[in-house]
C-alpha cells in the first residue's frame, strides 16, 4: 500500500471517507498527517517548532469535526490546506496579537497559497521521494530553498563540488523519471 | 508522535456518513426558519403596513421589497459560500453596488419627478428615526441563525463571515420590515433601509472574530 500523495488519490479518499469508508479515511487521515508537518514546519520558526505536532492534531481534529463543509467538486487539497492556514493563522492570533495575524495572513502565508502551487508541490514531493535522502535533502536546501552551495556543503561536512556534482545527478534522474513517466 | 496515531484512530472509529448536501440544507432550514420567526415576529408586533390592499397596487412598494430581497440573496448566496474554509465571496460588493446604484436611479428620479414640497416626505418620512432600529430588531433572528450555523461550518475568514451574515441578516429583516412600513419615498429606502443593513453588516463584522472561531 503506497502513500496516498497526488489530489487525485486524496480526493478519492476523501469522497469515500464521507461515504463511511473506515478504511480509506483512516488511509486519508496517515497521508494528511506528513503534509500537515511539512506545511507547518515550514512556516514555523525554530523555536516553535515544538507547536508543529499540536497544531497537526488540531487540524486532524477540524478536519473531522468540519468533514461536511468539504464541496464533493472541488479539488480536495485546496480545502484542506485552507483549514491547515486557518489554523496556523488563528496559533499566531493566539500569541502575537491580531496585528501580527494580519501581516501574516496577507504576506508570508498567502506567498504560495492556491490550489494549483500546492498540487505542484505535492507532486514535487512525490518525485523528490524517490532520490537517496542525502541528495533529496541538497536539492531541496539549494534549489527549493535558496541556500548558497557552500552553506549547504558545510551543514553536510562535504565539499562544494561534491555537493554540486551530487544535486547535478539528483537533477538528471528526475529529468529522466519526468520522461519516463509522461 | 503516539498520541497523533491514537487522536486517528479515535477520529476513524467516529466516522458517519456525511449526507450529500448536509451544509447546505442546514443552511436553507436555518435561513427559512428564521426567515418566519422574523415574519411572525412583524405581524403579532407590528401588522402588515395598514393600506395594504393599496400598497400592493404601488409600484415603489414592489421596489422596495425588490432592492431588500436582492441585497439579502445575493449577500446568503456570499455568506453559503464563505462558510467553506475554501470559499470566497466572489463579486459581492459589486453586485450589491449595482443593487443600490439602482435604488439611487429609482430615488433621483422619483424626487425629480415629484414637487418640491414633498421632498421632505420622500426623504424623512414620518418614521426616518425609528425605521434602521426597526430594520435591526427584525434581522436579530436570521443573525442568530446565521452565526448557529456559521459556527458549526469552516470560514476562513472570521471578520468578512460575521460582516456578511450581518448584512445578509439585516436585508432580509428589511425585507420583512417592508410588508409593516408605510413610506413610499425611494429617497428614503435609499437612506434609511440601507442604514439598518448596514448596522446589522457592523454587529456582525464586530461579533464574527468572537463568535466565530474554530
Amino acid at each position: 500500500m503506497t502513500a496516498a500523495r497526488t489530489e487525485d488519490d486524496l480526493k478519492t479518499l476523501m469522497l469515500l471517507s464521507l461515504d463511511g469508508d473506515e478504511g480509506a479515511y483512516r488511509r486519508l487521515l496517515h497521508a494528511a498527517r506528513p503534509l500537515l508537518v511539512a506545511y507547518y514546519g515550514r512556516r514555523m520558526s525554530g523555536a516553535a517548532q515544538a507547536d508543529v505536532e499540536d497544531l497537526v492534531q488540531d487540524t486532524l481534529l477540524s478536519l473531522h469535526a468540519r468533514r461536511h463543509t468539504y464541496d464533493r467538486t472541488r479539488p480536495f487539497t485546496a480545502w484542506f490546506f485552507s483549514i491547515a492556514r486557518y489554523k496556523l493563522i488563528d496559533h499566531h492570533r493566539g500569541r502575537g496579537g491580531r496585528k501580527a495575524a494580519e501581516t501574516q495572513l496577507h504576506d508570508k502565508i498567502e506567498d504560495d497559497f492556491s490550489a494549483e502551487s500546492l498540487t505542484a508541490r505535492l507532486d514535487l514531493d512525490r518525485l523528490l521521494d524517490a532520490l537517496p535522502p542525502a541528495q533529496r535533502e541538497m536539492i531541496r536546501q539549494v534549489r527549493l530553498e535558496g541556500r548558497s552551495v557552500a552553506e549547504t556543503a558545510s551543514s553536510r561536512g562535504q565539499s562544494e563540488s561534491a555537493v554540486k556534482v551530487s544535486i547535478h545527478r539528483g537533477l538528471k534522474a528526475l529529468a529522466a523519471r519526468i520522461r519516463g513517466e509522461a | 508522535m503516539r498520541k497523533t496515531d491514537d487522536i486517528i484512530e479515535s477520529l476513524v472509529g467516529d466516522l458517519k456518513p456525511v449526507a450529500r448536501h448536509a451544509l447546505s440544507r442546514r443552511f436553507l432550514v436555518a435561513i427559512l426558519s428564521s426567515l418566519a420567526v422574523s415574519l411572525v415576529l412583524m405581524l403579532t408586533l407590528a401588522g402588515l403596513r395598514v393600506d395594504m390592499a393599496v400598497a400592493l397596487t404601488l409600484p415603489v412598494f414592489w421596489i422596495k421589497a425588490a432592492y431588500n430581497f436582492l441585497i439579502a440573496a445575493i449577500a446568503l448566496f456570499a455568506l453559503y459560500r464563505i462558510a467553506r474554509p475554501d470559499g470566497d465571496t466572489g463579486p459581492v460588493f459589486r453586485e450589491i453596488a449595482v443593487v443600490v446604484a439602482l435604488m439611487g436611479v429609482a430615488a433621483v428620479f422619483q424626487l425629480a419627478l415629484s414637487p418640491e414640497a414633498v421632498y421632505r416626505r420622500l426623504i424623512l418620512g414620518h418614521s426616518a428615526l425609528h425605521c434602521p432600529f426597526l430594520i435591526f430588531a427584525f434581522a436579530l433572528p436570521v443573525l442568530v441563525a446565521a452565526f448557529l450555523w456559521m459556527r458549526a461550518a469552516a470560514p476562513a475568514d472570521l471578520r468578512q463571515a460575521g460582516f456578511m451574515a450581518g448584512l445578509a441578516a439585516g436585508a432580509a429583516g428589511a425585507f420583512v420590515y417592508s410588508w409593516f412600513c408605510t413610506e413610499n419615498g425611494m429617497p428614503f429606502v435609499l437612506i434609511w433601509y440601507s442604514l439598518g443593513i448596514l448596522a446589522t453588516g457592523l454587529l456582525g463584522l464586530l461579533l464574527g472574530p468572537r463568535l466565530l472561531r474554530w
